[in-house]
């Protein structure tokens, strides 16, 4: 509660700062500096709450436990770790970096109203206020076309979505006549009205757009490709991970005794997210794009936790949130320092630069999810939710397979790095904080890997 | 003491992992150095516990740290400290000890001295750990480690393509009997639920899981296999002599200390499980035997000074492993221990020989040397009387007891034994006289080259030679003494089985016959060798030399036909089956993952019609069928 509040401040406080600090580097250590205050308020919040103890707040619109707090933190962490590594090309995409660093508070407020929702009017509150922010971003590089396109696509069809969840709050409330999601709990199966079946499916669906979840993934590409690539990086972690949450949230809570009515639906969307997330990632020549398809497949594996409905699921979530996203972060920080974001680019970095290349070879390892590496970890505990839960063994088989075929497109970069003869070329000098920054997240991939008791022994 | 038992094995992995990670930059001496302190130090610790588990005679074990825990699996990673585990400690550090001095001589010519110490440090730290570990899976990785060194040790100098051979053969035979160990691992697991020593011996004793008499004799004969790879039994008996590879203080080490006697200790530490299995027990006794006789034969017509010492080595875990069988555990061991002693002796003296006759290995070419090595001379012989079995001697102490137990156990078992016994003495002596008496019949050039070892070499020949007289003092006979020290040692944790104590007559008769043919055919070899001639073997004799062409038949009935299975396999499974379904794969992602991008048209109308047809079908699917 504390962090929504301080959230909301700390963002109108950094767009004043850009009204009256010029300097960009200013700025972005103002913002760094409010990050720390952030996560301090988030961690004061998870220190001052009893390990059982459940809070309500605002007539029971919201009601924080220990995992959500736990969660906020870690995401705040994330978020802390992503504005260190790339607040340079932050700098670099335009000239209001005091607004960009005051959206990403904004969108951090959503991320704490998703994971703490009680209502589902704040669920559509909450998902407005993650994604307006990201529209802007989307188009923050003004100057380029893509950048435009790019935002203006991602509106369009956000708009879309947004349609399509209120629908499904419409129809949900038609039918129980409750915003309540604890009160959804009353429903069962077998006097299941069709409209409440309805109103769930369009829940799903929207749901589905903002995860990019396939069919609904359409808009991924195009956008994570089209945006300043440091928004990009926001946008495929932290913003999705929340999203996640909030669609565990409202589906394992409310949704969970009635599973059956909307896990075999939802099980398809899983293969199909699967299928198109890895099987497009392959031909891709630009590692951006294939990041971006990257993100549909993990957004596949994260699925399984929505789809397990049991106690694992939920640590398999909030591994995968943090595992997934600290890889990622890293990946794209190193992508930033190249000149070329086609494979080929990376051709002979082993040579030029053996650190940059090692770290950028943990980073895929663990999006690849090999042992050792925070990925495996959550992979191992997201498919392990689902064999407990039983149901979905053919699926866990084929998301299997399919992590077979993402080791094709990540290790394509490894290849290039260590066996292809080139010149790959940076874009900027990496400094030893940089790398001092990267080795750190190499070592929380690792330590992830290692010791996932760590985060999930809450 | 007992608690400090986790630096017995540490110090030589500290060792092994200074020399082994700085072997490009540690300058050889130092690395001799490290190597030698560390087993010392070991060394020092062990006397300790040995010491203190005399006095307690107690059988602790020491929990380091949990190893696996799985669902209702729990190994943790203990170690055992009881008389057995002591008095082998003290085995493996002293002539380990013995051994590094004597390699920080024989070795410093070599380039890769220091890779050499960190890989005999990592070979005693696996020994030790096979040796102190509280479970059989401890066991095992020790047992592994030990593989592994062996094979790095015996292709030590891998540019030569027959030694590094002898290494692979060396390591895939012990696999084999690896394989055997798991599975007799898996066995007691699968049925005990355990490995931990002191559960699966109390469940056996107390009876809580009654198993068919049968089970008992397959885990029992699965471990033996085990044994038979480690401790080269037949049929797997013939990597050692070609093990002879590796530099010479690394065959001392595998003969003595470590390695071979893995198998023995691995069947006295299950003496309670053999104890229920007594087919397995008599499998044991009819392949000791048959190895001790078999081993004993080739050794008379081999002219390779280490090939005669391999042999006789084989033909002496024979005699053990039949000490074994007929359920004389501790007699077992005793020659364990005392065999080291005179092994070590042997195989160190015969590298002193080699380093004398600048790599010269054939005893043809000997001859006379007890003029130009006083020490190494004197001390040979003393080996060759402690193996022979001449009263006095250590051998004898514990080969007369073998003897007199197998005698009780059945006539007939005995006179074989005996006969391998006396073919012993012959080819020992055969050995020594052709090696240090006569005229020298090499040539010119070696002769001058003739000289006696450094200090490094000689002093630990003597001080092994002290032990191969009075190591065979702790166990007297019956008729002597009433009181035998090493067996009062190991009776807190080893109790012979159905052994029948001889009528002291009959052991004076058994033990004068014994000694007096041994007598006898140390004469016969110096009458054989007076005059040497070296004419081409027939007959028997070339059998005999051709090691009765075993390896031969084993690569004809196996590894031939091996050869041509896998390709066989390799041309059609692999080639056509497996890479065509892998290389098929590829080809369908790729051609689909070509296929599906296009559906990424990059038009927002386009995307939009793809999420209403979706919904469409998710909508239709959920109301018109699929369900839970």
């Amino acid at each position: 509660m504390k962090a929504i509040i301080a959230a909301t401040v700390l963002g109108v406080i950094l767009m004043f700062a850009g009204l009256f600090v010029k300097e960009k580097k200013s700025v972005a250590s103002l913002a760094v500096f409010l990050l720390f205050v952030l996560l301090g308020v988030n961690i004061w919040d998870l220190v001052t709450t009893a390990p059982n103890e459940t809070l309500s707040f605002f007539n029971n619109m919201l009601r924080v436990d220990r995992y959500a707090l736990w969660f906020n933190t870690l995401m705040t962490g994330c978020t802390l770790l992503y504005a260190l590594l790339v607040s340079k090309e932050i700098q670099r995409v335009g000239s209001h970096v005091a607004e960009y660093f005051a959206l990403i508070c904004f969108i951090l407020c959503g991320v704490y109203m998703l994971s703490t929702y009680n209502n589902v009017l704040i669920l559509f509150i909450g998902i407005e206020i993650l994604s307006i922010p990201q529209y802007i971003l989307a188009g923050s590089d003004k100057r380029n076309l893509k950048s435009s396109e790019a935002s203006l696509k991602y509106f369009l069809m956000g708009a879309f979505s947004t349609g399509i969840l209120l629908m499904g709050i419409t129809l949900l409330y038609g039918a129980t006549g409750t915003f309540n999601i604890i009160q959804y709990t009353f429903l069962q199966s077998d006097m299941l009205s069709p409209m409440a079946l309805a109103g769930i499916l369009f829940l799903m669906v929207a749901f589905a757009f903002k995860v990019s979840a396939a069919p609904m993934h359409m808009w991924t590409p195009d956008v994570y490709d089209g945006a300043p690539t440091p928004f990009t990086a926001f946008m495929a972690t932290i913003v999705k991970a929340s999203a996640f949450v909030a669609f565990m949230r409202l589906f394992s809570v409310s949704f969970g005794a009635i599973s059956s009515d909307w896990m075999m639906v939802l099980a398809i969307i899983t293969a199909a997210t699967l299928f198109v997330g890895n099987i497009t990632a392959v031909f891709q020549q630009s590692v951006k794009r294939m990041l971006a398809y990257s993100s549909i497949a993990q957004a596949g594996f994260m699925l399984f936790a929505v789809l397990a409905v049991n106690a694992t699921a939920w640590q398999g979530m909030m591994i995968y949130a943090v595992a997934y996203s600290v890889a990622t972060i890293g990946m794209f920080a190193v992508l930033m320092k190249m000149k070329d974001y086609t494979y080929d680019g990376f051709n002979g970095l082993a040579k030029k630069d053996p650190m940059l290349a090692a770290f950028t070879t943990v980073f895929l390892l663990s999006l690849a999810g090999i042992p050792l590496t925070g990925g495996f970890m959550a992979k191992y505990f997201v498919l392990l939710a689902a064999v407990e839960q039983g149901k979905m063994m053919w699926l866990v088989i084929f998301a299997l397979f399919m992590a077979a075929v993402s080791a094709y497109y990540y290790f394509r970069v490894i290849m290039a790095m260590y066996f292809k003869q080139g010149n790959a070329e940076l874009n900027t000098e990496v400094s030893a904080t940089d790398r001092f920054l990267l080795a750190i997240t190499v070592l929380l991939v690792i330590v992830l890997g290692a010791a996932p008791n760590l985060i999930l022994n809450i | 003491m007992t608690n400090l038992v986790y630096l017995v094995p540490l110090f030589p992995l500290i060792g092994f992992l200074i020399n082994g990670l700085g072997w490009r930059k540690i300058p050889k001496a130092a690395g001799g150095i490290i190597g030698s302190v560390a087993i010392l130090a070991s060394f020092a610790v062990s006397l300790g516990i040995f010491f203190e588990v005399k006095s307690t005679g107690a059988s602790t074990v020491v929990h380091l740290f949990d190893f696996i825990q799985s669902g209702t699996l729990y190994i943790p990673f203990s170690f055992q400290v009881d008389a057995l585990s002591s008095l082998f400690l003290l085995i493996i550090t002293g002539i380990g000890f013995l051994i590094h001095v004597y390699s920080t001589s024989y070795m410093h010519e070599d380039e890769g001295m220091v890779k050499y110490f960190a890989y005999l440090n990592l070979f005693v730290f696996s020994m030790l750990l096979l040796v102190l570990g509280a479970n059989y899976l401890i066991m095992f990785i020790g047992w592994e480690g030990v593989g592994l060194c062996s094979y790095l040790l015996i292709g030590f100098w891998f540019k030569n393509r027959d030694y590094t051979n002898a290494a692979k053969k060396a390591f895939v035979m012990n696999r084999i009997g690896d394989l055997g160990f798991l599975v007799g691992m898996l066995l007691i697991l699968f049925n005990y639920g355990t490995l931990s020593y002191q559960e699966f011996f109390g469940q056996l004793n107390g009876g809580q899981v009654q198993l068919s008499a049968n089970m008992y004799n397959w885990i029992a004969i699965c471990l033996f296999i085990g044994a038979m790879g480690k401790s080269a039994q037949i049929p797997l008996y013939t990597w050692l002599p070609d093990a002879m590879a590796g530099p010479t203080p690394v065959s001392a080490l595998i003969h003595a200390a470590t390695m071979v006697t893995a198998g023995i200790y691995m069947i006295a530490r299950s003496s309670a499980l053999y104890n229920l299995a007594p087919a397995a027990l008599n499998l044991v006794a009819i392949i000791g035997l048959a190895t001790a006789i078999l081993a004993a034969s080739i050794a008379i017509r081999q002219y390779d000074i280490k090939k005669v010492l391999a042999y006789s080595t084989v033909s002496q875990l024979g005699f053990m492993f039949l000490a074994l069988g007929v359920g004389a555990y501790t007699t077992a061991v005793f020659h364990v221990m005392t065999h080291a002693f005179f092994k070590a002796l042997l195989f160190l003296g015969s590298g002193s020989v080699i380093h004398a006759m600048g790599g010269e290995q054939d005893i043809r070419k000997m001859g006379g040397l007890n003029k130009h090595m006083k020490i190494t001379g004197i001390t040979f012989l003393i080996g060759c009387l402690a193996i022979s079995g001449i009263p006095g001697f250590s051998g004898f102490f514990s080969k007369d007891e073998i003897l007199a137990s197998v005698y009780a156990h059945s006539p007939v078992m005995y006179y074989m034994a005996l006969g391998a016994a006396l073919m012993t003495a012959f080819y020992m002596f055969r050995l020594y006289f052709l090696t240090f008496t006569g005229s020298f019949r090499g040539t010119e050039e070696q002769h001058h080259h003739l000289h006696e070892s450094p200090a490094a070499i000689t002093i630990p020949l003597i001080v092994l030679a002290i032990l191969s007289v009075v190591g065979g003092y702790v166990g007297l006979p019956p008729v002597i003494s009433e009181h035998h020290t090493l067996n009062t040692y190991l009776g807190s944790v080893l109790s012979n089985f159905n052994v029948h104590h001889l009528e002291h007559s009959t052991e004076w008769i058994l033990m004068g016959l014994s000694t007096g043919l041994v007598i006898a055919m140390i004469i016969v070899a110096r009458v054989a060798t007076k005059n040497p001639k070296f004419a081409e073997n027939t007959g028997l004799a070339k059998v005999l030399e051709n090691k009765w062409y075993v390896d031969e038949l084993y690569d004809a009935v196996i590894v031939r036909p091996l050869g041509v299975l896998a390709d066989v396999l390799d041309r059609f499974a692999e080639k056509m089956g497996v890479d065509g379904v892998v290389n098929g794969t590829g080809r369908l992602v790729r051609w689909s993952s070509d296929r599906v991008r296009l559906l990424q048209t990059g038009q927002v109308g386009f995307y939009i019609f793809v999420m209403v047809i979706g919904i469409a079908v998710i909508f239709a699917l959920r109301f018109f069928g699929l369900n839970y």
